[in-house]
C-alpha cells in the first residue's frame, strides 16, 4: 500500500466532508436538526455538472448549484422553521427530491450519467503549490489537489472565525441554546436559523462541486452515497465546534482512503471494503457517545 | 368537537396530496405532456377495475408491512430508517434458504423462509436499538449508515458466493418451486396478502388496545414524563425496534417468496420499499387503518407507474418526484389548532341543538 497515495486520498476524501460539517454546523448550533445537507450535497454535484453541460463555463456551474441549492436550504427552512414542520421528515423529503429529481432528469435526457470530460480538464484544475511541491513527501500529500479541497481546509478557520468572533456567530449560539431569552433580547430567531441553514446548503454546493465536477467531471446517480450523513455523524460526534467537528471529518475520510487504497490488493471480496467506513463511523458514535453519557449523572431516560 | 379533529385530519391528508399532484403536474407540462392524462393512466386501470385493483392489493402487501414497522417507530418518534436495509437483510436470507433447502413441504418451506427474513430483520434492528437505548446514539444515523452497508454486503454476496451462473446479469438463483407463494385461484394474489392481513389485525391491536400500543404513544408524547413514570422507556425502544425490525424483514421475504423469486441490485426499485413505507406511514398519520388505505392508494400509483412509460414521454421517475415531494408537504400541517375557519363557520351556522337551546 502506498502510504503518500492513502494520505492524499484522505486530504481528497474528507474535502466534501468537512464542507458539509462546516455548513452543517451552523443549523445544529442554531438547534435546526438538518438532515437535508445529503440532498444539497447530491443537488449541488448534479447541478454543478448540469450546469457545465449547458454554460461550457466552470464558474457559472458552481454559481448555478449554489443558487440551486439554496433553493432547497429556502424550501427546507420554510418547512421546518417558519410553518414549524418537522425537520426531519421535511429534510428526508429534501433528500428524496434531490435523489429523484436528478434521476428524472437524467432519465428524461435519455443518458445513463452525465460526463463534461469535454469541457472540464480535471487534471488542469488540480493547483500545484510552488514550494510545497518539491518537498519530497509533503508534495505528494499536499499538493496537486483542486482548489474547493484547499478553500474546505481554509474553510475551518473562517467557519471558526464567524462562529467565535463575530455577532452573528454568537447570536446563532443563543438561539440554540436558549431561544426564549434570545427572542426576548430581540434577536429575530427565525431570521439567524435560516441563515444558520442557508449557510448550510451553500457549503454543501460547494462539497457536492468538488465532489463530481472538480474530481471527476462526471455525474452518476445517487453518487453522493451517504456523505450527508456521515457528515451528520461528524457533528454530533465534535458537538458542532469548527475544528473538532472537521477533525471528526477527517478521520471519516481517512476511512474511505482506507477502503479504496485496501480494495487495489484485497481481490474479489474487495467490495466488503468498502462498508468499512460505515461500520467505523457506527463504532465511533458509540464510543463518543458512551464517553459523554459517563459525565452525565441523570438517572433514566432523557430526550435529546 | 371531536368531529372538528375528524375533518381536520382529513384535511391535513388531503391538501398534501392535492399539492403534491399539483407540483408534480407542473413538471409534467414541463415535459410537454397532460398531466391529467399521465394522473389518469396512473390511477385508472390499478384502482377502478377489477383484475388492476386485485394486482394493487397483491403489491400493496410489503407496503403495508414496511408502512406498520415505519409508523410503530415514528409514533414513538424514533426514527428507524433502517425499514430498507432491514427488509433487503430478510428478503435475501428467505431468497438463500429458499434455494438451499432442498426436499421440504412447501407449507413447511415457505414457514421456515419467511421466519429466516423475520429475524433476520429483527437482529439488524437490534444493532440501533440497543446503540439507542443504552448509549443515547442518535438512531437515525446508525439506521442509515447500515442501510449502505448492507447493501453493499447484499451487492458483494450476490456477485461472488450466491452469483447464479446461468443468469446474464447479477443475480441469485431464482428460489425452488416449494418455496414459492402460487397465486391464488388464477389472480394476481398470492398466501402472502392473508399473512399480510393476518399481522395487520395483530397490529391494530397493539397500536390500540395494548398496554404497549398506550406506551409507544406516551414516549412518543414525552419521553420524560413517561420514564419518570414508571415506563422502562430503553426496554420499550428495544421492544420497537424489534418488532419494526420483524415487521420489515416479513415484507421483504414475502416480496421475495411471492412476487421477485430472486435477488437482483433492484430487488426492491427506486426509492425504495422501505422508503415508500416512510410515504405510507406519514400519509395514513402512524395509525394502522390509515396505514393500510395509504398503502393501497400508494400502490396503485406506484403499479400505474410502470405502465406509463410506454403511452406517454414521461419516465417512471415521476413518481419518486412526487414521493419527495408529498412528504415535504406532509411535515407541515396545513390546518392546526389555530385555524380558525371551523370555528368562523360554526358561529355563522350553529348547529340545531345549539339553537333549541338558545331559543328556550
Amino acid at each position: 500500500m502506498n502510504f503518500e497515495r492513502m494520505l492524499y486520498d484522505m486530504l481528497s476524501y474528507s474535502a466534501p466532508i468537512i464542507l458539509c460539517v462546516l455548513g452543517g454546523n451552523f443549523a445544529h448550533r442554531a438547534n435546526v436538526l438538518n438532515i437535508a445537507l445529503e440532498g444539497m450535497l447530491l443537488m449541488g454535484a448534479f447541478t454543478s455538472v448540469l450546469f457545465v453541460m449547458l454554460t461550457k463555463n466552470i464558474f457559472l456551474g458552481i454559481l448555478g448549484s449554489i443558487i440551486i441549492s439554496l433553493l432547497l436550504g429556502l424550501v427546507f427552512s420554510f418547512m421546518s422553521v417558519t410553518k414549524k414542520g418537522n425537520p426531519i421528515i421535511a429534510g428526508l423529503a429534501i433528500n428524496l427530491i434531490a435523489s429523484s429529481v436528478s434521476a428524472f432528469i437524467l432519465k428524461a435526457m435519455s443518458l445513463p450519467n452525465l460526463n463534461v470530460n469535454s469541457i472540464v480538464d480535471v487534471a488542469a484544475l488540480k493547483i500545484h503549490i510552488p514550494i510545497i511541491q518539491s518537498v519530497p513527501f509533503l508534495g505528494k500529500v499536499l499538493s496537486g489537489h483542486p482548489f474547493l479541497t484547499y478553500l474546505s481546509f481554509f474553510g475551518i478557520f473562517i467557519m471558526w472565525v464567524i462562529m467565535y468572533r463575530t455577532k452573528f456567530g454568537v447570536y446563532v449560539r443563543v438561539v440554540g441554546e436558549n431561544e426564549e431569552a434570545a427572542v426576548s433580547v430581540g434577536i429575530r430567531t427565525n431570521r439567524i436559523k435560516y441563515a444558520a441553514i442557508l449557510i448550510g446548503a451553500v457549503c454543501c454546493a460547494l462539497a457536492g462541486a468538488n465532489m463530481a465536477l472538480e474530481k471527476m467531471a462526471l455525474f452518476t446517480n445517487n453518487m453522493s452515497a451517504g456523505i450527508g450523513f456521515i457528515a451528520i455523524a461528524a457533528i454530533f460526534c465534535g458537538k458542532g465546534q469548527p475544528v473538532r467537528t472537521s477533525l471528526y471529518a477527517m478521520l471519516f475520510g481517512l476511512m474511505q482512503a482506507l477502503a479504496i487504497n485496501l480494495n487495489i490488493s484485497a481481490g474479489p471480496a474487495s467490495g466488503l471494503l468498502n462498508t468499512l467506513p460505515y461500520f467505523m463511523i457506527i463504532m465511533i458514535l458509540a464510543v463518543v457517545s458512551a464517553m459523554q453519557l459517563r459525565n452525565n449523572h441523570v438517572r433514566g431516560f432523557k430526550a435529546e | 368537537m371531536k368531529m372538528e379533529k375528524i375533518v381536520r385530519q382529513t384535511f391535513n391528508t388531503l391538501l398534501p396530496v392535492l399539492c403534491a399532484f399539483f407540483v408534480g403536474g407542473i413538471i409534467i407540462v414541463c415535459i410537454g405532456e397532460n398531466p391529467l392524462t399521465v394522473y389518469g393512466l396512473m390511477l385508472k386501470n390499478t384502482l377502478f377495475e377489477w383484475k388492476g385493483l386485485i394486482k394493487t392489493l397483491h403489491f400493496a402487501s410489503p407496503l403495508i408491512l414496511t408502512g406498520l414497522a415505519i409508523g410503530i417507530t415514528f409514533k414513538a418518534n424514533i426514527f428507524n430508517m433502517g425499514v430498507e436495509g432491514q427488509m433487503l437483510g430478510g428478503a435475501f436470507t428467505a431468497c438463500v434458504l429458499g434455494f438451499t433447502l432442498q426436499g421440504l413441504p412447501p407449507v413447511v418451506h415457505i414457514g421456515i423462509c419467511l421466519l429466516a427474513g423475520v429475524v433476520c430483520g429483527m437482529l439488524l434492528a437490534v444493532i440501533p436499538a440497543l446503540l439507542k437505548a443504552y448509549l443515547h446514539v442518535n438512531e437515525m444515523v446508525v439506521t442509515l449508515m447500515l442501510n449502505y452497508a448492507i447493501i453493499e454486503i447484499l451487492r458483494v454476496l450476490s456477485q461472488t458466493i450466491y452469483r447464479d451462473p446461468a443468469s446474464g446479469y447479477v443475480s441469485t438463483p431464482p428460489v425452488l418451486s416449494s418455496a414459492m407463494m402460487n397465486r391464488l385461484d388464477g389472480t394476481s394474489l398470492t398466501a402472502f396478502f392473508p399473512v399480510t392481513m393476518v399481522v395487520f389485525i395483530l397490529m391494530y391491536l397493539v397500536f390500540n388496545k395494548s398496554r404497549l400500543g398506550y406506551e409507544i404513544k406516551s414516549i412518543g408524547r414525552n419521553p420524560e414524563f413517561a420514564e419518570a413514570s414508571g415506563m422502562n422507556v430503553a426496554k420499550k425502544i428495544v421492544v420497537m425496534m424489534l418488532i419494526s425490525g420483524a415487521l420489515s424483514g416479513l415484507a421483504g421475504s414475502g416480496f421475495m417468496l411471492s412476487e421477485k423469486f430472486k435477488y437482483t441490485l433492484d430487488f426492491s426499485g427506486t426509492p425504495g420499499l422501505g422508503w415508500d413505507g416512510m410515504l405510507i406511514s406519514l400519509l395514513g398519520g402512524h395509525s394502522p387503518i390509515g396505514i393500510l388505505v395509504a398503502a393501497i392508494f400508494y400502490s396503485a400509483l406506484k403499479t400505474g407507474s410502470d405502465t406509463i412509460g410506454i403511452f406517454t414521454n414521461v419516465p417512471k421517475e415521476i413518481v419518486g418526484v412526487i414521493q419527495g415531494l408529498l412528504i415535504l408537504f406532509l411535515s407541515i400541517r396545513f390546518i392546526d389548532e389555530h385555524t380558525t375557519l371551523f370555528s368562523r363557520l360554526k358561529a355563522k351556522f350553529p348547529s340545531r341543538g345549539k339553537k333549541e337551546a338558545t331559543s328556550a
